[in-house]
């Protein structure tokens, strides 16, 4: 087996951030978990994207219900974190459902922009909801203790993300490779295709939703966890962009690339703290460069270049007539003036 | 008297958002797509247009026509840099580009001229107390607004109806492959739709300036409120980004005034999952086949 192989890197990967507490102080901790938390929002938004090819820009607000949820079920009904958690994931993945309906009707662009009106409307939910969201001043959330393990907070919960990304990760790997994922992807390719293949469009799409919003539900009720407070512009428009580039960058269609992509966005985003505009610039660049010159994103080159990188791509091939059928006439004309 | 201030103050930004709205429509009439970028070529002309006016002290006319030219230059630019290369790719990648093309031109303002304040006062062209109409109190601004809202409409339709190159725009927007057959250089008139829908965004902001204050966040509100107005029209269809656009201003205006005014943030949500689902095709559109 090739030494740079996919497994064997992955296996690095986990081994280094399985010792990481050992050797990192507080703050790199935070980030090392920052980076977890992002990885299992950008595989959600890359199963939504990159196989079901569902254009959608409301895992920002996904996230935030995961968070709002976790936080408000600690504040507001005294329930415990253990519950709070998944039930807020579970909130958010509802919710990931109930606007899946909608996408039945709407595709491409359109879906775009009522998912991105959703977000708005959600961020306006957050803000002005004040006697349950404690409004634009956001809210804390009670300290989180491993009570009857000798392990302190911060320590605690980057084993608990570690962990939840771990077998999360393997639940995305398996779910692509099944007839579920092989669904998003005939659905992402051609829906018409699809549906004559026997593939339940409605079904499938919602799943998609589910899925997705399940995991940012999750990241979202460890972020709130992580940093004791809630509050609605931690969810706004950037955090969308932010995930965006994640898979993007690390590869659209591709696991194993939103991990790559995530926690390369975040140390990013880390360098580059002190400068909002700056940051806003790097990100939409990142994306403009990566969509225009490497489609495949950072896993297409890694499998190019390296032996043994079995990466399973599945990602419409550009110029494909398949990848927009809605466009060919437009793309046609324009070709060959 | 509420209700008539409320009127008339809804038709003003009922009307920019018909400006924004129209657009997006020549850009989708023309190409297909929607830019995400909109609300971007809006914000960053408006600083522009602050930087020409309040910094150098150029004539606000002067001001105007300059700050259009730049907005056309920016929305060519992003037909080449974010749309050509992708023509004949997929969906989410021209959205993908857009949207990062939009967050560049964010960055930028924010870098630029988001140090001095966060927000930037424009100083009122015209006299800012209210004169009575009437019995209509009116602020001159808002007339102001409207009549250069309809000089543009005027010019902008006269340039479709009497232009070769708007009869041009006109076919390849009809039908892209059969223009490009009689000699059209189809990918000049996506340049062009994508560099008279930013002007028309810039001339909007200049319109706006003296109203409101300009901010780098300012875009996305316009981009929302827009679209709206755009999609309740009928993407598709030039008058009806006016129409959607006035709606959507005066129903704003209106739940402002006699609920609250935070419900006005909401209207862009409403009108655009209403409109969707109800009539996917808008007011006016030409309800298309369904893309599969």
């Amino acid at each position: 087996m090739a030494p740079f192989g996919r497994r064997n890197v992955l296996l690095a990967l986990l081994a280094a951030a399985s010792v990481l507490p050992a050797v990192a102080n507080v703050y790199q901790l935070f980030i090392a978990n920052l980076i977890l938390v992002y990885a299992l929002l950008a595989i959600g938004l890359n199963i939504l994207v990159g196989y079901a090819g569902q254009l959608a820009f409301a895992n920002a607000a996904m996230f935030g219900i995961g968070a709002y949820a976790t936080g408000l079920l600690q504040v507001r009904l005294g329930c415990s974190f253990w519950l709070a958690f998944p039930a807020g994931a579970l909130t958010a993945a509802a919710v990931g459902l109930a606007i899946s309906l909608p996408a039945l009707r709407l595709s491409g662009l359109y879906l775009a922009l009522s998912t991105l009106a959703f977000a708005q409307a959600t961020q306006w939910v957050f803000l002005h909801w004040e006697s349950v969201t404690f409004g634009a001043g956001g809210f804390k959330t009670p300290p989180l203790s491993f009570a009857p393990l000798p392990i302190d907070k911060p320590l605690g919960l980057y084993y608990l993300s570690l962990a939840l990304l771990l077998g999360l990760f393997f639940f995305a790997q398996n779910l692509v490779a099944s007839r579920v994922g092989r669904a998003f992807v005939a659905v992402r390719d051609g829906e018409v295709a699809a549906q004559s293949l026997g593939v339940d469009l409605l079904r499938t799409k919602a799943l998609a939703f589910g899925i997705s919003g399940f995991y940012a539900g999750i990241a979202g009720g460890l972020y709130s966890a992580m940093l004791n407070f809630v509050a609605p512009e931690g969810f706004d428009l950037f955090q969308m962009v932010l995930q965006k580039s994640m898979i993007v960058v690390g590869g659209l269609g591709s696991i194993t690339g939103s991990v790559l992509g995530a926690g390369l966005i975040i140390i990013l985003l880390e360098a580059l703290r002190a400068f909002k505009g700056l940051q806003e610039i790097v990100f939409g660049g990142l994306l403009v460069g990566f969509v225009l010159f490497m489609r495949g994103g950072l896993v297409s080159v890694l499998k190019r270049h390296l032996r043994g990188w079995e990466e399973p791509l599945r990602l419409p091939q550009p110029g494909s007539s398949v990848a927009a059928p809605g466009r060919l006439e437009a793309a046609a004309g324009g070709a060959e003036p | 008297m509420l209700f008539s201030y409320l009127l008339m103050s809804g038709i003003t930004t009922g009307a920019l958002y018909g400006l924004v709205a129209l657009g997006f429509v020549v850009v989708n009439k023309a190409t297909g797509i929607i830019n995400f970028a909109q609300g971007e070529f809006f914000m960053f002309a408006g600083f522009i247009a602050w930087m020409l006016h309040v910094e150098l002290g150029v004539d606000y006319f002067v001001t105007f026509v300059l700050a259009v030219a730049f907005g056309f230059g920016l929305g060519c630019l992003t037909d080449r840099i974010a749309y050509r290369p992708l023509a004949k790719s997929d969906v989410v990648s021209l959205v993908l580009a857009t949207v990062g093309t939009a967050f560049v031109l964010k960055g930028l303002a924010r870098t630029i001229w988001g140090g001095k304040a966060d927000y930037l006062a424009f100083p009122p062209i015209t006299s800012p107390d209210p004169i009575m109409l009437g019995n209509v109190m009116v602020i001159p601004q808002q007339l102001a607004v409207l009549a250069g809202t309809a000089i543009i409409l005027i010019v902008f339709t006269a340039f479709f109806r009497l232009t070769r190159a708007g009869k041009m725009m006109q076919a390849t927007a009809d039908n892209a492959r059969a223009a490009a057959l009689v000699g059209i250089r189809t990918d000049r008139i996506y340049t062009l739709a994508f560099g008279i829908g930013a002007a028309i965004a810039a001339a909007a902001a200049v319109l706006t300036a003296p109203l409101t204050l300009i901010y780098p966040d300012i875009g996305f509100a316009f981009f929302l409120k827009g679209f709206a107005a755009a999609v309740l029209g009928g993407l598709n269809s030039l008058p009806g980004a006016v129409l959607g656009g006035l709606i959507v201003g005066i129903a704003e205006s209106m739940a402002g005034g006699y609920i609250h005014s935070s419900v006005m943030e909401l209207s862009p949500f409403i009108v655009i999952m209403v409109v969707l689902t109800v009539r996917p095709s808008g007011l006016l559109g030409a309800p298309r086949a369904r893309r599969v």
